[in-house]
C-alpha cells in the first residue's frame, strides 16, 4: 500500500512531464500531420540555455538559484526554446509540407535533434549536471520528503503534478476559448479552409510549435532538480512523450496528456513493484512500455492511420 | 531433359544480358575489380579494416535505399536491425562458440524476425512509420544499455577471432566479403526495382488508394521491402561485428540509424548505388573532420553528428535528389548512359484466361447495401444487377451516394448491411485486392494515375495482380518464369493501352498527359486486371466536350469484350452515348431505373435534382 502510493505519486509527477510532451506532439501532428523529432532536444536546448546563463558550464550547485538571476535565466531559456521551435517549423517543416515531401521533414527534424545533441555535448562536456532548485523543497517535511498515509513521498512531486495539470488544463482552456485556440482548431480541422477564411495559418502553426516547447520546458525544469541532467535528458523526455502520443495515435492533446500520466505510473510500477519474490526491476522501466506501444500500433493500427484509406 | 531446359534458359539469360550490356556495365565491372584490388595495393593512407566497415555500412544503406527510395517509407530505425544482427552474432560467437557464418546468418534472421514483429507499422501513414522506427532505434539502444548481461555493458562484448569462408578473417577477407555482399545486394535491388515489386512499391508510394484499388497488396509488398532491408542490415551487422572485435552498445545508438538515412538521401534514394555513394561521402567527411575537430578542440564523435546533420539540411534545402541521380543526369546530358529499352517479344505463352461462364446471366448482384457515416445514411437498401457486356449508368445529384455505392461494391468501405455476389460467389467480406483478383475493378474519381510512372508502367501496376511469378525473390533472381512473365505482362499492358487508343504514349509519364488521356490510362490499368465488372467513377469529369465521343467509343469496345460496366457519371451526354440502362440515386436510394429517355421524364428524378418545388 505504501509502495503503491509512492509509485503513484512519483509516477504521476514523471508522467505529468511526459504528458505535456505528448500533448505537444499530438497538437503538432493534428495541425500539420508531422512528427517533430527535434521536440525533445529543442526543450533540452532550452534547459541547457538556462543552465548556461545561470552558471556557465560549471557543474551547478545550489548557489545562484534563489536570485532574480534564475528568473532571467529561465526567461532566456524559454525564449531560446520557443525561437528554436519556431525556427524548426519555418526552416525545416513548412517548406517540405508545402512541397509534399515526407522524407524532408522527417530527416530535417531528426537532423535538428542530432545537431542540438552535438552542440550540447560539445559545450557541456561532463557526463551530467545538477540543475539548481529555485524552490526550497528540501526545507519541507523531512529533507524534502513528507509522510502521506505511511508513505515517504517527495514534496516536489506534488508541485510537479500540480504544475503539469495546471499547464495542461490552461492550454485546453486556451484551445477552447481564445481566438488563438479557435484558429488552431480551425487549422487542424482543415488548413486550406482556415487559410481561405483569413487565418494566418503559417504564423499560428509556427507559434504553436514554439509554445508547445515552452510548456514542456516549464514542466521539465520543475522536475529537473530531482535528477542529474545531460544531453540525453531532453531527448529521452521527448521519446517518452512520443510513445504516449503514439499510444493514443496522436489523438486529442488531452488524451495524449492522460497517456503520458499513465506511462509515468507504469514506469514507476515496473521499477518498484514486487509481486512476492517476482520483480521486473528498473532495467525494464524504459524498455517495456516502449516495446508494448510499438507492438500495439504494429498489430492493432487505428483505421484513421492506415495509408490505404481514401 | 531438365538439364537441356536449364541450358536453354541459361542461354536465353545470357543473350538478354549481352543485349543489355553497354558501357555503363563495363564501367561497373572495372570499378568493382579496382575496388577488390585496393587491399592488395598496400596504400599507406588506407586502413583496410575501416574500409571494410564502411563497405558493410554501404551494404545496409543500399538495402535501406529500397525502403526509402522505392517504397517511400521514411525509416529512422535501420540501425536497430544492424544492432540486432550484430549482438545476436556476437553472443553466439562469444558465448556459444559458433563459427562466424552461421552466427551472422542467425543475426540476419533475428533482424528479419524483429522486422516481422514490428512490420505492421508499414501499413500506416508515413508519419507513423517515421515515429515508430525512431522509437524502435531507441528501444534497441536503451535495451542494450539496460541489460549489460547481454550487451557486455560499457565494455561491450569481446568477439574472438574466427574464420570467414575458410580463411582467417582478416580485414582484407572481410573487405572482399563485404564488397561481394554489396554487389549482390545492389544487383538484387536493381532487379527488384525494375521488376513488378518495384513498380508496385512505387505505385503505393505515389498514390496508395489508387494502387490498392488496382489490387496491389499494400501490407504484403511493404512488409516484404521492410523485412528484406532488415535481413540485409542484420547480415551486415552480424559480419561486421567480428571485424570490430568488440560489440559495443555505443556504436549502435540511434545516430547510426540517422547516419544511414543521411547516406541514403545524400547519395540519392532514387538510385540503387546512391546510398553506397552517400556512405563513401560521409566516410570522406569523417576523415577530413578529424583534423578539423582537433583544431577546434571539439570531441570528434559529436562533431561528426553535427556535420552529418548540417550536410543533410543543405542537401534537403537545395531540393536535391542526391549525388548519384544528379551525376547521372549530367552524364546523360553529355551523351553517356543512353538507356535503351529492350524490344518486347510478346510471342511467349501469354493467353488470357477464358472468361468464366456466369450462371443465371448475372455477373454482379448486390442486395440491400447500406452504409451510414455516424448519423448520416449515405446509401440505404441499394440493390443492383449487372449482366455481362452491359454499361449501366449510376446518376444522381451530389451527395446522393454514388461514390459510396462504388466503394461498397469494390470493398473500399465495408457495408453495414447487405451482400455483394460476383457470379456465384459471395464477396461481401472480401478485401478490395481480393475483389480485384476475383474480377471487380474500379477507377477512382480524384486520383487517376501515378504521376511519375509512364502510361505503360501505370497499366503494368494493374497487370501485376495477374502475375504468378512477380514476387520479390523471383524478381531478384530473375528466374526464367519471372522473365517470361514480365515480357507477357508488358504485352498485355500494351494491348490494354491499345484498346483505349493510347498505344503511342506508352512511354510518356502520365503527368504529361491530358486529363482525358489520364482517365483512359486509368481505364486501361483497370482493364489490365482482367475484370468481369468494371466500376468507373466520373469518366467524363474534366474532359472536353469534343472528347466525349472518343470516350464513348472506348466504353463500347470494352463492352464488346463481355465486361460489365457500371459508370457513375455526371455528364448526361456521355450517359446517353454509352448506356442502355440508367439508375438514379437520391439520398442513398434508387429512385428510378430505365432508359435515358424514361428516366429523364420521371417525376422522382426531377424531384431528386430540383427538390420538391416545381420550377
Amino acid at each position: 500500500m505504501t509502495i503503491a502510493l509512492q509509485v503513484l505519486v512519483s509516477g504521476l509527477a514523471a508522467g505529468g512531464v511526459y504528458g505535456l510532451f505528448a500533448a505537444g506532439y499530438s497538437l503538432m501532428y493534428r495541425l500539420t500531420g508531422i512528427v517533430n523529432f527535434a521536440f525533445g532536444d529543442l526543450v533540452g536546448l532550452g534547459i541547457f540555455a538556462t543552465l548556461l546563463v545561470l552558471a556557465g558550464t560549471t557543474p551547478v550547485t545550489q548557489s545562484g538559484a534563489h536570485e532574480p538571476r534564475f528568473v532571467g535565466a529561465l526567461t532566456v531559456g524559454l525564449i531560446v526554446c520557443v525561437a528554436a521551435g519556431i525556427g524548426t517549423y519555418v526552416g525545416l517543416v513548412q517548406p517540405y509540407l508545402s512541397r509534399g515531401s515526407t522524407i524532408g521533414w522527417v530527416a530535417g527534424t531528426a537532423a535538428v535533434a542530432f545537431a542540438i545533441r552535438a552542440v550540447i555535448g560539445a559545450t557541456f562536456q561532463r557526463s551530467s549536471y545538477v540543475f539548481p532548485d529555485p524552490l526550497p523543497f528540501h526545507r519541507v517535511g523531512n529533507a524534502g520528503f513528507i509522510k502521506v498515509a505511511g508513505a515517504q513521498v517527495e514534496a516536489r512531486a506534488f508541485f510537479v503534478i500540480g504544475l503539469a495539470l495546471a499547464l495542461a488544463l490552461g492550454s485546453v482552456w486556451l484551445l477552447e476559448r481564445s481566438r488563438f485556440g479557435r484558429a488552431l482548431r480551425a487549422v487542424s480541422d482543415d488548413a486550406e479552409g482556415a487559410r481561405v477564411v483569413g487565418v494566418p495559418v503559417d504564423l499560428v502553426v509556427a507559434l504553436a510549435f514554439g509554445l508547445a516547447g515552452a510548456l514542456a520546458m516549464i514542466a521539465a525544469i520543475a522536475a529537473a532538480p530531482g535528477e542529474a541532467v545531460n544531453a540525453n535528458t531532453g531527448t529521452l523526455l521527448g521519446l517518452k512523450g512520443l510513445i504516449a502520443a503514439l499510444a493514443v495515435r496522436f489523438g486529442p492533446p488531452l488524451w495524449a496528456f492522460a497517456a503520458g500520466l499513465v506511462l509515468g505510473v507504469v514506469e514507476a510500477a515496473i521499477a518498484n513493484v514486487h509481486l512476492g519474490s517476482w520483480q521486473l526491476g528498473p532495467s525494464y522501466r524504459e524498455v517495456l512500455p516502449l516495446l508494448f506501444v510499438l507492438v500495439l500500433i504494429a498489430v492493432w493500427p487505428s483505421r484513421d492511420a492506415l495509408e490505404e484509406r481514401e | 531433359m531438365a538439364a537441356g531446359r536449364t541450358r536453354t534458359e541459361l542461354g536465353r539469360a545470357l543473350a538478354d544480358a549481352r543485349a543489355a550490356w553497354g558501357s555503363p556495365a563495363w564501367v561497373a565491372v572495372a570499378a568493382i575489380a579496382l575496388a577488390a584490388a585496393v587491399p592488395f595495393l598496400s596504400l599507406p593512407w588506407v586502413r583496410v579494416d575501416a574500409l571494410a566497415q564502411t563497405v558493410y555500412l554501404a551494404v545496409t544503406a543500399t538495402a535501406l535505399g529500397l525502403l526509402v527510395g522505392t517504397a517511400g517509407l521514411p525509416s529512422l530505425g535501420a540501425g536497430a536491425f544492424v544492432a540486432v544482427g550484430a549482438f545476436t552474432s556476437a553472443l553466439l560467437v562469444a558465448r556459444e562458440d559458433w563459427p562466424l557464418e552461421p552466427a551472422a546468418l542467425a543475426g540476419a534472421l533475428a533482424a528479419l524476425a524483429a522486422a516481422l514483429v514490428f512490420g505492421g507499422v508499414v501499413r500506416l501513414r508515413p508519419a507513423f512509420v517515421a515515429a515508430s522506427t525512431w522509437a524502435l532505434a531507441w528501444l534497441v539502444w536503451l535495451g542494450l544499455l539496460a541489460f549489460p548481461s547481454i550487451s557486455g555493458g560499457s565494455q561491450g562484448l569481446i568477439v574472438p577471432d574466427r574464420n570467414l569462408l575458410g580463411l582467417d578473417a582478416t580485414p582484407t577477407v572481410h573487405f572482399e566479403v563485404a564488397l561481394a555482399l554489396l554487389v549482390l545486394t545492389a544487383l538484387g535491388i536493381a532487379a527488384v526495382r525494375r521488376g513488378a515489386p518495384g513498380l508496385e512499391l512505387t505505385a503505393l508510394r505515389q498514390a496508395p488508394p489508387l494502387a490498392v484499388s488496382l489490387g496491389v497488396r499494400l501490407g504484403r509488398r511493404r512488409l516484404g521491402a521492410f523485412a528484406a532491408s532488415a535481413f540485409v542490415a542484420g547480415l551486415a551487422g552480424g559480419l561486421s561485428v567480428q571485424l570490430a572485435a568488440v560489440a559495443d552498445p555505443a556504436s549502435y545508438d540511434p545516430f547510426l540509424s540517422f547516419k544511414l538515412l543521411v547516406a541514403v538521401l545524400l547519395g540519392g534514394a532514387a538510385a540503387t548505388l546512391g546510398p553506397a555513394a552517400g556512405v563513401a561521402v560521409l566516410g570522406l567527411i569523417a576523415l577530413a573532420s578529424g583534423p578539423l575537430a582537433r583544431a577546434l578542440q571539439l570531441p570528434l564523435e559529436r562533431f561528426d553528428a553535427a556535420v552529418a546533420a548540417i550536410l543533410l539540411v543543405f542537401v534537403l534545402a537545395l531540393g536535391g535528389g542526391g549525388i548519384v541521380p544528379w551525376a547521372t543526369r549530367r552524364l546523360a546530358h553529355l551523351g553517356w548512359f543512353q538507356r535503351v529499352r529492350p524490344s518486347l517479344q510478346v510471342t511467349d505463352c501469354y493467353k488470357e484466361e477464358e472468361r468464366r461462364e456466369v450462371p443465371g446471366g448475372l455477373v454482379l448482384h448486390a442486395q440491400g447495401l447500406r452504409k451510414a457515416y455516424g448519423g448520416v445514411v449515405a446509401v440505404d437498401a441499394l440493390s443492383l444487377e449487372l449482366v455481362p457486356g452491359e454499361a449501366a449508368a449510376l446518376v444522381g445529384p451530389n451527395g446522393s451516394g454514388k461514390t459510396t455505392a462504388l466503394r461498397l461494391l469494390s470493398g473500399a468501405v465495408a457495408a453495414d448491411a447487405g451482400q455483394v455476389v460476383l457470379g456465384d460467389r459471395d464477396v461481401t467480406t472480401a478485401t478490395p485486392s481480393e475483389r480485384v483478383r476475383l474480377g471487380i475493378a474500379r477507377t477512382l474519381q480524384t486520383v487517376t494515375t501515378f504521376p511519375e510512372l509512364t502510361a505503360l508502367e501505370d497499366v503494368l501496376v494493374g497487370r501485376s495482380v495477374r502475375r504468378r511469378y512477380g514476387g520479390g525473390i523471383r524478381t531478384a533472381l530473375a528466374t526464367p518464369n519471372a522473365r517470361r512473365e514480365t515480357a507477357a505482362s508488358e504485352g498485355a499492358a500494351l494491348e490494354a493501352l491499345a484498346l483505349v487508343g493510347l498505344r503511342d504514349v506508352a512511354d510518356v509519364e502520365t503527368q504529361a498527359l491530358t486529363t482525358s488521356e489520364r482517365r483512359l490510362v486509368a481505364l486501361a490499368a483497370a482493364l489490365a486486371t482482367e475484370p468481369d465488372v468494371l466500376l468507373v467513377d466520373e469518366l467524363a469529369a474534366g474532359v472536353g466536350a469534343d472528347e466525349l465521343e472518343r470516350l464513348a467509343e472506348v466504353v463500347a469496345r470494352i463492352r464488346s469484350g463481355g465486361i460489365a460496366l457500371l459508370l457513375v457519371e455526371h455528364n448526361l451526354r456521355l450517359v446517353r452515348l454509352v448506356s442502355d440502362r440508367v439508375l438514379v440515386l437520391a439520398a442513398g436510394h434508387v429512385v428510378a431505373e430505365g432508359s435515358v429517355e424514361e428516366v429523364a421524364g420521371s417525376d422522382a428524378v426531377r424531384q431528386a435534382y430540383l427538390g420538391a418545388q416545381t420550377l
